[in-house]
């Protein structure tokens, strides 16, 4: 079986092209995942490689304050969620979505348990990308992490701020709302 | 007998093309999964580790001073 992609390490150049070794480790080890993260959150590649770079540039900035009561995966996706949100909420990015449209998909579902089939992996990312962005943030914010197998969901709750019974009720109406979107980009 | 074998190939031949070019079907039991593939396929842009190391050196700790270094404290 595959390594998950989340831990899947990123060649990073040689170590003395970085400013500390702990930089080019942290980035080595965890850029895969912020990285997507961001792509994916944002939907757009200019932002999420900006955001990554910010990211880390923060990370590395404060890495005296990283009091280690948390992976440091946990840390970097807590800094990454705050930088992605606050970009969200720029003028630009503005839109409205409300609760009720993630209700009409998690209804409008009729096979949520049939698997999700996919002929051709080519536009799959375009594909993903739509279906995401009609999702309510909070869901895809959820799925999002929960498809990082190194996080536990504790450790989904501590950064969305929820209980681990809430979060594990609202990633079964976000799987179902991710179907019933993911089947219509066809 | 020659042109049946080489018709054989031939339709071999053509059978293989097509066979390539048929998609490849995926299924993924939910959206945890796809999302996972769709990670993996994804790569990370060379451009924000060449960008991070050039905007992080400013900000890169001070090299212990000499007599650290000698004495190791």
């Amino acid at each position: 079986m595959n390594k998950p992609a989340a831990s899947q390490a990123v060649a990073s150049g040689a170590p003395e092209q970085w400013a500390s070794a702990e930089l080019a480790e942290l980035y080595a080890e965890h850029s895969r995942a912020i990285y997507y993260l961001a792509l994916r959150f944002l939907g757009d590649p200019q932002q999420a490689e900006d955001a990554t770079h910010d990211v880390f540039l923060k990370a590395f900035r404060r890495l005296d304050q990283f009091r280690g009561d948390a992976s440091v995966r946990t840390w970097l996706y807590r800094i990454a969620i705050n930088h992605c949100q606050n970009l969200n909420q720029s003028w630009h990015h503005r839109h409205i979505h409300t609760s009720t449209d993630d209700a009409v998909w998690e209804n409008a579902a009729a096979k949520t348990d049939s698997p999700l089939r996919v002929l051709e992996t080519k536009e799959l990312g375009q594909r993903i990308q739509q279906t995401l962005d009609a999702l309510s943030e909070e869901y895809r914010l959820l799925l999002l992490l929960v498809a990082d197998e190194e996080l536990s969901y504790e450790e989904i709750a501590a950064l969305v701020g929820q209980t681990a019974d809430s979060v594990r009720g609202k990633l079964h109406r976000a799987r179902k709302a991710f179907a019933a979107h993911f089947e219509k980009t066809v | 007998m020659k042109q049946h074998s080489k018709l054989a190939a031939a339709q071999a031949q053509v059978g293989e093309q097509q066979a390539t070019q048929m998609p490849v079907a995926r299924e993924f039991s939910h959206a945890d999964e796809l999302l996972r593939f769709d990670a993996a396929q994804t790569p990370v842009p060379p451009a924000i580790a060449a960008r991070l190391q050039q905007t992080a050196a400013p900000f890169a700790p001070a090299p212990a001073p000499w007599w650290r270094r000698l004495f190791g404290r």
